[in-house]
């Protein structure tokens, strides 16, 4: 079964080697072969987006790519936002008490990066229409909401 | 009315220190661990409800490079104990389950065999390979099929389907039905659903054979009790098992059991001798996880003219599924035991019968009495529409009022310091009760459909261990402690739950910063590892605010004792009476004024640890202290829900218009962190109600194993929840703390489901049945039509 074969990924701006199959899911090599955990696996099957990650600053799902998919493409994931201080997205989540087990929440922060970098003022019907994408279970998705466009808010206050 | 100002630390709306690590994806989850050398396992899983196993063969699995091994329940059967489950209750017939079946299987998902592989990929090609041969058997696929008369048997050890059954009389029901003005029936089946964590199950199992010790890292929301029972199937002591629970992504109930793939687990990284890890993907959490819920009730109520219940006939029914985790009783008996809640009734009868199917086994999820306030306030709906009567007046006519408490139940339970009326009264006026049913009476015109529902809710919480001896349930409801101060001055506490999002860590420092006087940004809360932790009864039945909050607080005032008692000393006073810790600081109390002293929580800690000749007589060096506490039988809080609704009667399709509830859940602890139970809870209830639903076919078949058949509420479908506040303390509890979470997944099934019927009241029909789905509402009605089509042809 083992025919492996040395691929080169982009994570978060370093180039990263790893040694898999071609069938080894994105979310796995992550996870497993490069040690970032922060990459959560919900489903394995594309519906709850725990497992969003930015590729090419686009949202995706890391259960449904293969990572031998992935050379020549850059690959970011929640390890990369506020490593310093937290972002003004996820501080709104904490402000907000937009988690509580916080196992969706890093798919939900990849989601929503993207998001208010492409649509800085968003409804609110537009951010529950995007985060319909990601599955909650503890918070009823109320304290999301507000802190995304909380979010939205500072980030457009900060903006030059 | 609000307990907050009394105190400095509960109360206050701290945002959670838990969350920087999990919004920067530094949380460390099950499958976040490493363990050096894992290997995998992949559970092999019967592709049908009901077999006999003639032979299993593993050869072909075993030649994949990379296997370890495949093992089936014969092997586990030497290497683990059976699960009896034979608590002595009247009517519960007692069950053993094996840790892999080796004679039959009972439902689609029945674990069979188990491969150990090198790798999760690996595993699951091997697992493939692993052929059994089975034998059909008739499949019982309904709670209809199980009591049929001749069916054949999910538990060959008994006698019958019928797994528990019991009946209780309070009053006299009959004389009651007699002097009936009417007589009134009603129907509630709620479907079968399962927990849907976001983080599946899994652990990971390392034995040192050198110390001939376990370490069991799972995310689980009772430590203890799961290592107690991890022991027990293993043959081990309790000192040769750490359970290690981290960060939990979800638990609602699932996360309590020891389940036998966990168990599994274990057995072969001791028989390996090698760790060993698994982690369930959705599918198999979908199947074969737990399930909960799927129960039947009829009610029969006597009532006045007035609305005025003068006695109640409960009959429920469950379908428990193929094993039992838990006492079969231990659900639907709590649903009976509360029925009557907010209401004065004091005939009652109920009768409980759990049946055995072959299904997923059914546990406690988030309320597992969940159905009991839809079947009270429906019943009460019921009432008024056969009654003609306003249903806020009969809900009016029947409620308890603060000068009927404490209030006996009929069936023994006391209902004390909880203010349904109240909630009720500012639910309606919120929701504005009259301006709606104008409004209502003008869409109607327009050919659109409105509704509104009420429930108001009494919510059972914190099960102390008085309840469980009256129920026969073994088990205790106390909860254990300990607070350290350190020697700089830090707090370090620690208790016996195991969180799964709650919160814990921030209030639950809250407490011990109020019981000590310290700000709680000072306080570090340890929970989930059984060597650090006290031996407690875990998180289940809404008890982490009460049995967990209350312990650490009662904890920390004992510390407080010893410490201003160090003060005094230091202070040259003969008493620490006039004196307090805030801030951590010792302030004293001069002509009725509190005034700094200069002495702080760090110089007493520094004597106590580094200068004990310094201590006052006959005190010990060090400041550790530790505590248990038994919460009283039962703690009570109250809700009332409003919901309104449209129903499209083209489509069948549900719309929530507006969502308002009023809760009584006693001193809130942390502001921001009971709200966000409070959002998610009836979340999780509307969830249910309206989209998920568990599927099998008459095959007993699982068809809804994936998140594309298993719907859960996305952001577009829930509405925003409007919370009016309404505290009273508990005069029994520990800083009046009652207990809260469970009680919105029970007012938003019943208010939902009581908004559709007043929606849909112009048509004659009633959901008697839940989800409510587009499907089922466009069924009712179009059963109407036809009934009407009908009628026009005779
Ligand atoms: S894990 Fe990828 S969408 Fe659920
Ligand atoms: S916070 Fe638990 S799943 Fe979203």
């Amino acid at each position: 079964m083992s025919d492996k074969r040395t691929i080169t990924l982009t994570v978060n701006g370093t180039t990263r080697e790893a040694d898999v199959e071609p069938r080894r899911l994105l979310s796995d090599v992550l996870r497993e072969d490069l040690g970032l955990t922060g990459t959560h696996v919900g489903c394995e099957h594309g519906v709850c987006g725990a497992c969003t990650v930015l590729i090419d600053d686009k949202p995706a799902r890391a259960c449904l790519t293969y990572a031998v998919q992935m050379e020549g493409h850059e690959i970011t994931t929640i390890e990369a936002v506020g490593e310093e201080t937290l972002s003004p997205l996820q501080q709104a989540l904490h402000e907000e008490h937009g988690l509580q087990c916080g196992f969706c929440t890093p798919g939900i922060v990849m989601t929503f990066e993207a998001f208010l970098r492409e649509m800085p003022d968003p409804s609110e019907a537009q951010v529950r229409d995007v985060l319909s994408g990601n599955l909650c279970r503890c918070t009823g998705y109320q304290n999301i909401v507000v802190a995304v466009l909380k979010a939205a808010a500072v980030m457009r206050e900060k903006r030059p | 009315m609000t307990a907050r100002s009394q105190f400095n630390y509960i109360g206050k709306p701290l945002a959670r220190k838990e969350d920087r690590r999990l919004v920067t994806g530094h949380g460390r989850y099950l499958d976040d661990i490493v363990v050096p050398g894992a290997l995998h396992a992949c559970f092999v899983r019967s592709p049908h409800a009901h077999a006999k196993i003639l032979g299993i063969s593993v050869e072909a699995a075993h030649e994949v490079p990379g296997v370890v091994g495949v093992f089936t329940g014969k092997d586990l059967a030497q290497w683990t104990n059976r699960l009896r489950q034979a608590p002595r209750i009247e009517g519960l017939q007692p069950t053993e389950i094996e840790t892999l079946p080796t004679d039959k299987v009972r439902f689609h998902g029945d674990p069979v065999a188990v491969v150990v592989a090198s790798d999760r990929y690996v595993a699951e090609d091997a697992a493939e390979l692993v052929e059994v041969d089975y034998e059909m058997l008739a499949p019982v696929a309904s709670l209809e099929a199980a009591l049929a008369p001749g069916a054949a048997l999910v538990d060959d050890a008994l006698p019958s389907n019928l797994v528990s059954h019991q009946s209780f009389s309070a009053g006299n029901v009959e004389a009651r039905r007699k002097e009936a003005h009417a007589v009134v029936e009603a129907t509630f089946y709620q479907h079968r659903q399962t927990h849907v964590p976001m983080e599946t199950r899994g652990c990971a199992a390392v034995w040192d054979q050198g110390r001939e010790h376990l370490t069991f890292h799972i995310g689980n929301q009772v430590p203890h009790p799961l290592r107690s029972a991890l022991a027990g199937r293993l043959g081990l002591s309790e000192s040769q098992v750490t359970v290690i629970s981290p960060d939990v992504g979800g638990g609602f109930g699932q996360k309590i059991a020891l389940y036998r793939e966990e168990l599994t687990v274990a057995a072969l990284a001791r028989h390996l001798k090698q760790p060993l890890r698994w982690r369930e993907d959705r599918s198999e959490n979908l199947m074969a996880a737990s399930h909960a819920r799927e129960n039947l009730c009829h009610t029969r109520t006597s009532v006045a003219a007035d609305g005025r219940i003068l006695g109640i006939e409960l009959e429920i029914f469950e379908d428990f599924g193929a094993y039992c985790f838990y006492p079969a009783n231990y659900m639907s008996r709590v649903v009976a035991m509360i029925l009557t809640g907010p209401y004065r009734i004091a005939d009652y009868t109920f009768e409980v019968k759990v049946a055995l199917t072959n299904k997923c086994g059914n546990g406690p999820m988030r309320a597992p009495m969940a159905i009991t306030s839809w079947v009270m306030d429906g019943t009460i709906d019921a009432i008024a529409r056969q009654l003609e009567l306003d249903p806020l007046k009969v809900r009016r006519v029947n409620m308890l009022r603060t000068a009927d408490l404490p209030y006996r139940m009929a069936t023994g339970e006391t209902l004390e310091d909880i203010t349904p009326a109240e909630t009720l009264e500012s639910a309606v006026a919120s929701i504005g009760y009259d301006a709606f049913h104008e409004r209502q009476r003008a869409l109607r015109e327009e050919g659109r459909y409105i509704g509104l529902g009420l429930c108001t809710v009494v919510e059972s919480t914190t099960y102390g261990s008085a309840f469980y001896k009256t129920t026969g349930i073994a088990g205790s409801g106390h909860e254990a402690a300990w607070v350290r101060i350190e020697p700089s001055g830090v707090i370090n506490a620690s208790v016996g739950l195991g969180g799964s999002g709650q919160g814990y860590e921030t209030a639950l420092s809250q407490t011990v910063a109020e019981g000590l006087g310290v700000d709680p940004s000072m306080v570090r809360i340890l929970t989930g590892n059984t060597d650090v932790a006290p031996y407690g009864m875990g998180s289940r039945g809404a008890r982490g605010g009460t049995a967990g909050g209350g312990a650490l607080y009662l904890c920390a005032q004992k510390a407080a004792e010893q410490v201003l008692r160090i003060a005094a000393h230091r202070l040259g006073l003969n008493s620490a009476q006039e004196l307090r810790l805030l801030d951590g600081q010792v302030e004293r109390r001069i002509n009725n004024e509190w005034t700094g002293t200069g002495l702080f929580l760090t110089d007493i800690a520094r004597t106590a640890y580094l200068d004990p000749t310094n201590l006052p007589e006959g005190v010990a060096p060090g400041l550790d202290f530790s505590l248990t506490y038994d919460p009283p039988p039962m703690t009570y809080s109250n809700s009332t829900h409003a919901c309104e609704v449209e129903v499209d009667t083209r489509t069948g399709r549900l719309t929530i218009l507006r969502y308002v509830v009023s809760e009584d859940c006693g001193t809130v602890i942390n502001p921001i962190v009971v709200r966000g139970q409070q959002q998610g809870a009836i979340a999780m209830g509307l969830s249910g109600s309206l989209f998920e639903q568990v599927v099998y076919d008459e095959n007993g078949q699982n068809l809804s194993a994936t998140f594309a058949d298993y719907l859960v509420a996305t952001a577009c479908e829930l509405p925003e929840v409007e919370i009016l506040h309404n505290h009273t303390p508990n005069k029994r509890t520990p800083a009046g703390i009652k207990g809260m979470a469970e009680g919105g997944v029970m007012g938003a099934i019943g208010a939902v489901s009581n908004a559709v019927n007043d929606a849909l009241a112009p048509f004659g029909v009633a959901a008697t049945h839940q989800p409510l789905s587009p499907q089922y509402l466009r069924s009712l009605l179009r059963g109407r039509a036809d009934r009407n089509r009908q009628e026009g042809q005779d």
